[in-house]
C-alpha cells in the first residue's frame, strides 16, 4: 500500500478545452492526483524555478505532462531547459501533444522526454490513455523523491 | 601515299646539325672555354688562314691573333653574341694581314670561332647599315596588306643582295608551303607554286627557327672536315646548330641541284616562334653574300616577322568588324535567354555566318538541333564520338576530314571541314559547323607524291625531288581552310556559353536553395495546420461526449442520436486531415531504393488486410511469383496495400477474387508492368481520369467500407516518385485492372 502523499502533477496546456477534458478524466480517476495547470512555456519555467508568481511554493512535481506547441517559448524548449538543469531532470516529463511529426518525436526523445503521447481525437482512445498515464506513472513506477521544501 | 611516309621518316631521322663537315668558305675553329686552346679545326685552314691544322692543334689562340684581338674576343665571350658579331678580325701571313669576319658562339662547353675572309678591310658601318635598311623598313610599314608587303621584301632583297631569284615562301597548317611572292628575271615563274611539306623535314625546320638565315655560296663545293672528327673534350659531334658554316644536307644539296640552283640563301620568317615562312634566295652560280649585308637582310627578315602580325590583322579588318557585330548579337541573345539553347537556336543565321559555315549543329543533352546542310543524327553522334578524345582545349578543326575519319567519305560533299567546340561534356553541349568540299586545283612544284626512288637492289632511297615542273593536281576531301579569326571567334563564343551557362548554374542552385527551404516551411506548415485544426476538432469532439456522459437522460434518444452524429463527423475530419498530411509528406519523403521481393510483401500485404477485415471472403490469385525489385519498401507495401484493399472493396460479387501479377516488358532489362486486377464493381469510362483526383469519390460516405479518398491519390504519388506511371482499364460490374511501372520508362 502507497503511504506517502501522492505528488504533484503538473500540466503545461494552453488549450483549455483539452485541459478540462484531461481535467475531467482525472478527477474520475480511481487515484486523486493534485494538479498544478501552467498555460505556456515561461510559466511553467517559473513554476519550476519558483520565480515571480511562484517564488512562494515549496513543493516540486512529481510528473510533468507536457504540450509540445504552446504560445511563446514553447514545449521543445521547456523539456530542453528541464533535462539540461540538474535539479529537475530527474522529473519524468510526458509529451501530450497533437503532433505525430517524427521530427518532433524524435527530438523530444534526444531531449530526453520520459514518454510521448499523441493526443488522440477518439474520446474513448482519450479516456484509456489518460488512465494508463496516471496508473502507469502514479501507480507502477517508483518516482524519484519529489523535494518538499 | 606509302612512298611519302618512307620519305618523311628517312629524311627525319637525317642528324644535320652534327655533319662533322663545314662548307670550305670559310674556317672553323672550336676553343676550350677558359684558356682559348684551339682543339678542333677544319682542314682547310691552311688555304684560308694560312696555317696548317697541326700547326693550330693545341695552341693557344693568340698562336693567330694579337693581344688586343684576343682581347676583343675574350670581350665578346662575356656580352651578348647577337650584338658583338661580327667581329673585325685579321690575320698575319708572311708580310700580308688577311681581314675576316669573326663569327663567335658557345655550344656546349666549347667556343666556335668561324672565320669568313674580306674582301678588304672594312668595318661594319652603322650609317650605312641604317641607309641601307631605312627605305625598305619604310616601304615595308607602308604596304597595306601582307601580300604587298612580301612583294616589297622580295625586291628589296633581291636589290640588296643580287640574287637571281628571291621568293617568299608561306606554310600552312600542314606545313606545305607555298610561293606568295617571287621577284626574278628567270623565265619560269615559281609564283603560287606548291610544295609538299615533305620537301623541308622537321629538324631543318627547327634549325631554321635556331638561325634566322642560312647561306650556301656553292652547292658544289668540297665540304671541309673537322679534325679531330669529334670534340675531343666530349668525344661526340659537335653540335653544329649555330653554325653559319655548317654542312648542307647532301638531300637538300641535290633538292637544289635539281633545281638548278648553285647558290641559295634564306631568311626564316617566325610568328609566335613557329616557322611562319621564308625568304628564299636561289641564283645559278656561285655567290658569295658577305657577313654586313647578310645583316641587312637578317634584319629584314625579322621586321617581316615582327609586321606579320599586323598585316595579317588587317588582312580580313571587315571579315573581322562583321564578327564582332555577330559576337555582339550572340551576347544579347545568350544574355537574354535562360537556356543556352534557346540564345542559339534565335540565332541561326548568324550561328553559321560566325565561321562562315554551311551547316551547323547544336547539341544539348538529347537534343540534336540541325541548322543548314548537316550529315544525318547518327553521322554527327558516331562523327563526335570519334572527336571527343581529338579535342584540344575544348576545339576541333579540320578541312579534310575524310583524310583522318573515312567515314566521313559518304558526307564529305557537306561536311569536309569541320570545326567542333565543346561546351559542357557532363551536359553533352556541343556545336559543331561544318563546311563542304571545295575540289580545287593546286600547283605543285613537282608532284609531291613521288619522293621515293627504287634502286636496283630493289631497296627505297629517298631522294630529293627532281621535277620542279608545274604538277597540277586535284584535291578532293577538302574545304576552304577555317581562318585562325574564325576559330578565334568560335572560341570566344564559347567562353561566352560557358558564362551564361554558369550563370544559370548559380541561379538553379539558387533557386533549389529557395526551393528547399520553401519545401520546409511547407512541411511544418502542414503539421502546424494539421494541429490547429485537429484542437478545435477534439474540443467539438470531446464537448460532444461529455453532453452524452453528462444530459444523456435530459436529451433523450433524438440528441443523442445527434451528438453521435457530431462525433462521427469528428472522426472523419480527423481521417481526411490526417490523409492530406500523409500526401504532402509523400512528396518531400526521400526516396530509400532497395532491393525488395515483391512476393513476400505482397504476400505480407494480403495476411495484413485479411486480419483487419476478417468477414471477407476474396481469394487472392498469384499467377507467378513476383520478382525482387530495387524500390522503397514502406512505400510500395502502401502502394499495395491501397490497390488491393481497393480491390478488395468494391466488389460486390459473390465469389470475390483479386489478381496480383505482372507483364514482362520487351526490354528484360527494364522492371515488368505490375498490376491488379478485381472482379469488382469497375469505374465507368467517364470517371476513370477522376479517381486518382485527392478526395474524389464515385461513391457514397458509406457504401463499400467508405475511405477517406485519398488512397489512389497517394498509390498515384508512390508510384510517381519512383519515377514510373499508373493507369487502370475497367468495364463496369466485371471489374478494374490498375497497372503501375515503378522506374522511368525508356525514352524511345
Amino acid at each position: 500500500m502507497r503511504t506517502a502523499p501522492i505528488p504533484l502533477l503538473l500540466v503545461v496546456e494552453d488549450s483549455n478545452e483539452d485541459f478540462e477534458a484531461l481535467q475531467r478524466l482525472l478527477e474520475r480517476s480511481p487515484i486523486q492526483v493534485p494538479i498544478q495547470r501552467c498555460v505556456n512555456g515561461e510559466q511553467a519555467l517559473a513554476f519550476l524555478h519558483r520565480t515571480g508568481n511562484y517564488s512562494d511554493i515549496c513543493f516540486s512535481p512529481g510528473l510533468i505532462v507536457l504540450d509540445l506547441n504552446l504560445p511563446g517559448t514553447d514545449g521543445r524548449e521547456v523539456l530542453r531547459q528541464i533535462k539540461q538543469d540538474d535539479n529537475l531532470k530527474t522529473v519524468p516529463v510526458v509529451v501530450f501533444t497533437t503532433s505525430n511529426n517524427p521530427k518532433d518525436i524524435e527530438d523530444c526523445y534526444r531531449y530526453g522526454v520520459n514518454s510521448y503521447i499523441v493526443k488522440p481525437i477518439n474520446f474513448e482512445q482519450l479516456k484509456r490513455d489518460v488512465q494508463t498515464l496516471i496508473q502507469y506513472w502514479f501507480e507502477v513506477t517508483t518516482l524519484p523523491e519529489h523535494l518538499e521544501y | 601515299m606509302a612512298d611519302e611516309m618512307i620519305d618523311l621518316t628517312n629524311c627525319d631521322r637525317e642528324p644535320i646539325h652534327i655533319p662533322g663537315l663545314i662548307q670550305p668558305h670559310g674556317v672553323l675553329l672550336v676553343l676550350q672555354d677558359a684558356h682559348l686552346e684551339i682543339i678542333q679545326v677544319s682542314d682547310n685552314t691552311e688555304k684560308i688562314i694560312g696555317h696548317p691544322p697541326e700547326a693550330l692543334l693545341g695552341k693557344h689562340l693568340s698562336v693567330l691573333f694579337d693581344t688586343k684581338q684576343i682581347q676583343k674576343i675574350q670581350q665578346c665571350l662575356t656580352a651578348d653574341f647577337e650584338t658583338i658579331n661580327p667581329l673585325d678580325l685579321s690575320i698575319k701571313h708572311g708580310n700580308k694581314l688577311r681581314y675576316f669576319d669573326g663569327i663567335i658562339h658557345h655550344s656546349d662547353t666549347v667556343i666556335l670561332l668561324e672565320l669568313e675572309p674580306k674582301k678588304v678591310k672594312q668595318k661594319a658601318d652603322f650609317v650605312d647599315f641604317y641607309h641601307q635598311v631605312k627605305g625598305t623598313i619604310t616601304r615595308m610599314q607602308k604596304s597595306v596588306t601582307l601580300r604587298e608587303m612580301c612583294q616589297v621584301v622580295v625586291q628589296e632583297v633581291r636589290r640588296i643582295t643580287g640574287f637571281e631569284r628571291v621568293m617568299i615562301y608561306q606554310f600552312d597548317g600542314e606545313g606545305a608551303g607555298c610561293v606568295i611572292a617571287e621577284d626574278t628575271d628567270l623565265a619560269i615563274p615559281y609564283l603560287d607554286l606548291h610544295y609538299p611539306s615533305s620537301d623541308i623535314p622537321k629538324q631543318a625546320r627547327h634549325l631554321y627557327t635556331l638561325n634566322w638565315l642560312r647561306l650556301i655560296p656553292d652547292v658544289n663545293y668540297q665540304p671541309a672536315p673537322l679534325i679531330p672528327h669529334n670534340n675531343p673534350l666530349t668525344n661526340q659531334p659537335l653540335d653544329l646548330s649555330l653554325s653559319v658554316l655548317r654542312s648542307v644536307s647532301p638531300i637538300h644539296l641535290e633538292y637544289l641541284h635539281n633545281m638548278n640552283v648553285t647558290a641559295s640563301m634564306s631568311i626564316s620568317l617566325l610568328q609566335n616562334q613557329q616557322l611562319w615562312g621564308l625568304i628564299a634566295c636561289h641564283h645559278s652560280s656561285p655567290k658569295y653574300i658577305p657577313y654586313n649585308i647578310r645583316t641587312i637582310c637578317e634584319f629584314i627578315g625579322q621586321v617581316m616577322s615582327v609586321e606579320l602580325a599586323n598585316k595579317e590583322a588587317s588582312e580580313d579588318i571587315d571579315y573581322k568588324m562583321q564578327l564582332k557585330s555577330l559576337q555582339t548579337q550572340f551576347v544579347e541573345a545568350l544574355s537574354q535567354s535562360k537556356y543556352f539553347l534557346h540564345g542559339m537556336v534565335q540565332l541561326q543565321s548568324q550561328l553559321l555566318n560566325l565561321v562562315n559555315a554551311t551547316g551547323a549543329v547544336i547539341c544539348s543533352g538529347n537534343q540534336f538541333i540541325p541548322v543548314g546542310e548537316v550529315p544525318s543524327e547518327a553521322e554527327v553522334n558516331a562523327l563526335l564520338n570519334w572527336m571527343k578524345p581529338r579535342l584540344h582545349h575544348s576545339l576541333f578543326a579540320t578541312r579534310s576530314l575524310s583524310q583522318d575519319y573515312p567515314p566521313s567519305e559518304s558526307f564529305r560533299a557537306i561536311a569536309s571541314g569541320v570545326l567542333a567546340l565543346e561546351i559542357s561534356r557532363v551536359q553533352h553541349n556541343y556545336l559543331i559547323w561544318f563546311r563542304p568540299e571545295v575540289i580545287e586545283t593546286v600547283n605543285w612544284g613537282g608532284n609531291p607524291h613521288k619522293p621515293v626512288e627504287v634502286l636496283s637492289d630493289g631497296s627505297l632511297r629517298m631522294s630529293p625531288r627532281k621535277s620542279f615542273e608545274l604538277w597540277q593536281e586535284t584535291v578532293r576531301g577538302c574545304a576552304l581552310p577555317w581562318k585562325p579569326s574564325e576559330i578565334a571567334a568560335a572560341t570566344e563564343l564559347r567562353s561566352l556559353i560557358v558564362g551564361v551557362v554558369l550563370r544559370q548554374a548559380d541561379e538553379l542552385a539558387s533557386m533549389n536553395f529557395e526551393l528547399q527551404r520553401s519545401n520546409e516551411e511547407l512541411d511544418s506548415f502542414a503539421y502546424i495546420a494539421s494541429h490547429d485544426l485537429k484542437e478545435p476538432l477534439r474540443g467539438i469532439h470531446n464537448y460532444a461526449n461529455f453532453l452524452m456522459e453528462d444530459y444523456a437522460e435530459t436529451l433523450k434518444g433524438d440528441g443523442v442520436a445527434k451528438l453521435q452524429t457530431l462525433v462521427r463527423l469528428t472522426q472523419r475530419m480527423e481521417d481526411l486531415i490526417n490523409s492530406l498530411l500523409h500526401f504532402s509528406r509523400l512528396g518531400r519523403a526521400e526516396l530509400m531504393r532497395q532491393p525488395v521481393n515483391l512476393n513476400e510483401l505482397v504476400q505480407q500485404v494480403i495476411h495484413t488486410l485479411s486480419i483487419t477485415r476478417p468477414q471477407s471472403e476474396i481469394e487472392f490469385r498469384l499467377p507467378q511469383t513476383l520478382p525482387s525489385i530495387e524500390c522503397d519498401r514502406a512505400q510500395v507495401n502502401e502502394l499495395f496495400t491501397n490497390l488491393i484493399s481497393n480491390a478488395m472493396k468494391y466488389n460486390d460479387k459473390a465469389q470475390k477474387w483479386v489478381e496480383i501479377g505482372y507483364i514482362p516488358q520487351e526490354d528484360t532489362s527494364r522492371q515488368p508492368i505490375f498490376y491488379v486486377r478485381d472482379n469488382g464493381i469497375g469505374i465507368l469510362e467517364k470517371h476513370l481520369d477522376k479517381i486518382f483526383q485527392i478526395f474524389r469519390r464515385l461513391h457514397g460516405r458509406d457504401e463499400f467500407g467508405g475511405g477517406t479518398g485519398a488512397g489512389l491519390t497517394i498509390a498515384r504519388k508512390i508510384v510517381e516518385r519512383h519515377g514510373g506511371r499508373i493507369w487502370v482499364e475497367s468495364t463496369p460490374k466485371q471489374g478494374s485492372t490498375f497497372y503501375f511501372t515503378l522506374t522511368a520508362e525508356a525514352i524511345t
